[in-house]
């Protein structure tokens, strides 16, 4: 029996109308960029979608610095520094409130009052310098993120105390911005706020974002994640760090001690779906060490990790088992797997 | 209709161009390509094709916050110098395949590259 | 006879449709994309060999639109349809061209008909010329898929196609 053109046009109307369909769906969507210069740091952002979707994450980029930034004198946080605390609300409230739970939960290996030793050790401004015991023990006094009160909107600092949510605010951002691009429909997005990356969907062909870490001990590769929805954050004494006689000081303080985190680990890379989770957690897992990291890791759900030691060892917790290859030279590398039990 | 043994010798002189062509052209790349963009402030200022450089080629971009010095080579570009004051561009080194590009902050400095043949598509660290 | 024609598609597609979905499950072979045994072609294949093209054609689409719906990933039907129609030309000219039992021969070459349309759309989307390197890659493992699928579709037609075809 011949089937002639004729006799399939109902089945070729249909196919028609449902190529259509798939077309005018926004899956060929063209790639939308922007750089801008914010937070202290370069951020690259790319939506496949409308325009108006990246214009809006660069404002949304802006306000949070206008919020958070500590140096600005009119932002949300130096306000509060200045008058020793005040009314806070809407963003500002809610981080705020999720930097205190993740102080919490790291029992304060991450600290959102550790400014005035920042700036002791003179990362705020780059005049480094190696404070002296007493003046380190006095500034220890001063700060302690359990004596911060957030009740009702309402922020009370103790005197000398003083805020800074460095640590988190990028975080909190890359969620913003997710949050936006998902409401506008955007399938597929990348936002890298200074190494502080989160991935909207998967990408255009439908695969996993690979994103790459940087190795500690050179300017290579050491691996890299594949992901989709999630946020990958890196913290690393590598990063930043002055040298004097002959030892090197990280940017990343220790709020116990006061001093420069000195836990044995060079690198920390924290994954999971929420960006302000693994931004704070990428601190205080670097001041813990691996064994608090182990620790903290398997009493928490919701993030995975990858671990480079200064002796260059490398540890995954087991969700990254599959989704973590090493690169380069860490291609010889053992890579050991923590695991629950 | 063709007999069978055609179509096979057919196939086998596919599958045994396209995998010489795989090997070949998954064979650690010598010199590679891409194209360098440097930006300033976000806006384009110069591209350099480094697949195309055959020798070094060295310039300077002045920025409102100072001068970097820029060499380029057969498939990797860098900061030679700069006076900004934290040197963080010119201790990146060279960039050849990475996505990461090389950024100056106080110069408001952006070296990327496209189509690098990059493994990744965004680094963190 | 329309009643009947709709109704062997529906099955067809929702044949298709379950090996697709069970395609998904399988964990990816090499870790260059597309390289995947494509085992949905073999309805393709099946219905272009024994109900005809434009049976094929509306099977193929439906099954491509409703997978990318099912394995919610809307964005990847444009790669599916680009790959897709392009094995479906290959099959539909191979089809003057071999025998019963050279089916697997028009599934080879239909097989890299997909990976080169999945390319395509692949580089007018990111205009990314670098992508063309894969084209080797995916020529050779459409070759060992497409003559799996073949060899299984072939196998399809000689068992069912008296069924189909009636």
């Amino acid at each position: 029996m011949r089937r002639g053109p004729r006799r399939a046009f109902p089945a070729l109307s249909l196919a028609l109308s449902l190529l259509l369909t798939a077309l005018s769906g926004c899956s060929a969507a063209p790639a939308q960029t922007a750089t801008i210069f914010a937070m202290d740091t370069v951020m690259e952002l790319t939506a496949y979608g409308e325009r108006r979707c990246v214009d809006e994450a660069v404002s949304a980029v802006y306000e949070a610095e206008d919020r958070f930034s500590v140096t600005d004198p009119d932002s949300d946080v130096a306000r509060l520094n200045a008058s020793g605390g005040g009314a806070v609300s809407g963003d500002t409230q809610a981080l705020l409130e999720r930097a205190l739970e993740l102080c919490a939960l790291t029992d304060g290996a991450l600290d959102i009052t550790v400014y005035p030793l920042v700036r002791a050790w003179g990362f705020t401004t780059g005049q480094y310098r190696v404070p002296g015991g007493g003046e380190l023990a006095g500034l220890l006094e001063k700060t302690g993120y359990d004596r911060v009160r957030l009740e009702d909107g309402t922020v009370s600092l103790p005197e000398g105390s003083l805020l800074d949510l460095g640590a988190v605010a990028k975080g909190w951002t890359a969620d913003c911005i997710a949050g936006i691009w998902r409401e506008a429909g955007v399938k597929s997005g990348l936002i890298n706020l200074g190494g502080n990356v989160m991935t909207v969907g998967a990408k255009p062909d439908g695969s996993d974002w690979t994103v790459g870490i940087r190795d500690p001990f050179s300017q290579e590769l050491m691996g890299a994640v594949r992901v989709r929805d999630a946020a990958v954050v890196t913290s690393g004494g590598y990063q930043r760090y002055f040298e004097e006689d002959g030892v090197r000081y990280c940017h990343i303080i220790d709020p116990k001690t006061g001093r420069p985190a000195d836990s044995g680990l060079a690198s920390v890379t924290v994954t999971g779906a929420e960006g302000v989770l693994c931004d704070g957690l990428s601190t205080a897992v670097y001041v813990l060490g691996l064994e608090g990291a182990k620790a903290l890791w398997r009493e928490n759900g919701g993030f995975e990790l990858v671990l480079v030691t200064e002796e260059r060892k490398v540890y995954i917790t087991e969700g990254l088992e599959g989704v973590f290859t090493p690169e380069g030279s860490y291609q010889s590398t053992e890579i050991k797997v923590i695991r629950r039990g | 209709m063709a007999k069978t043994r055609t179509w096979v010798i057919l196939i086998v002189v596919i599958l045994l161009l396209s995998g010489a062509a795989s090997v070949f052209l998954y064979a650690p790349r010598s010199p590679a390509g891409g194209v360098a963009r440097i930006y300033v402030d976000g806006e384009l200022v110069r591209s350099v094709d480094l697949s195309a450089l055959s020798g070094e080629e060295r310039f300077t971009v002045e920025t409102e916050g100072g001068v970097n010095v820029i060499l380029a080579e057969a498939g990797r570009i860098r900061v030679e110098s700069a006076d900004c004051p934290d040197q963080v561009c010119v201790r990146r080194g060279w960039l050849s395949s990475s996505p990461a590009p090389i950024v100056c902050l106080p110069h408001r400095l952006v070296i990327r590259l496209d189509g690098g043949g990059a493994a990744v598509d965004t680094e963190v660290g | 006879m329309e009643l009947r024609r709709l109704t062997k598609d529906g099955v067809l597609t929702a044949v298709a449709l379950a090996i697709f979905t069970v395609e998904l499950q399988l964990p990816e072979l090499a870790p260059v994309p597309g390289v995947k045994p494509g085992l949905a072609n073999i309805v393709t294949l099946v219905t272009a060999f024994t109900l005809g093209p434009w049976d094929a054609l509306a099977v193929l689409i439906a099954r491509i639109v409703l997978g990318g719906l099912i394995a919610g990933n809307p964005a990847a039907i444009l790669y599916s349809l680009c790959g897709g129609l392009a094995a479906y030309l290959v099959t539909v000219l191979m089809r003057r061209l071999v025998t019963e039992k050279q089916i697997w021969v028009a599934s080879v070459f239909a097989a890299i008909g997909h990976n080169a349309g999945q390319i395509a759309a692949a580089l007018a989307v990111t205009g990314t010329p670098s992508l063309l390197y894969y084209l080797p890659v995916l020529a050779v493992s459409g070759v060992i898929t497409g003559a799996f699928t073949g060899f299984a579709g072939q196998f399809a037609v000689r068992r069912l196609g008296k069924a189909l075809r009636k």
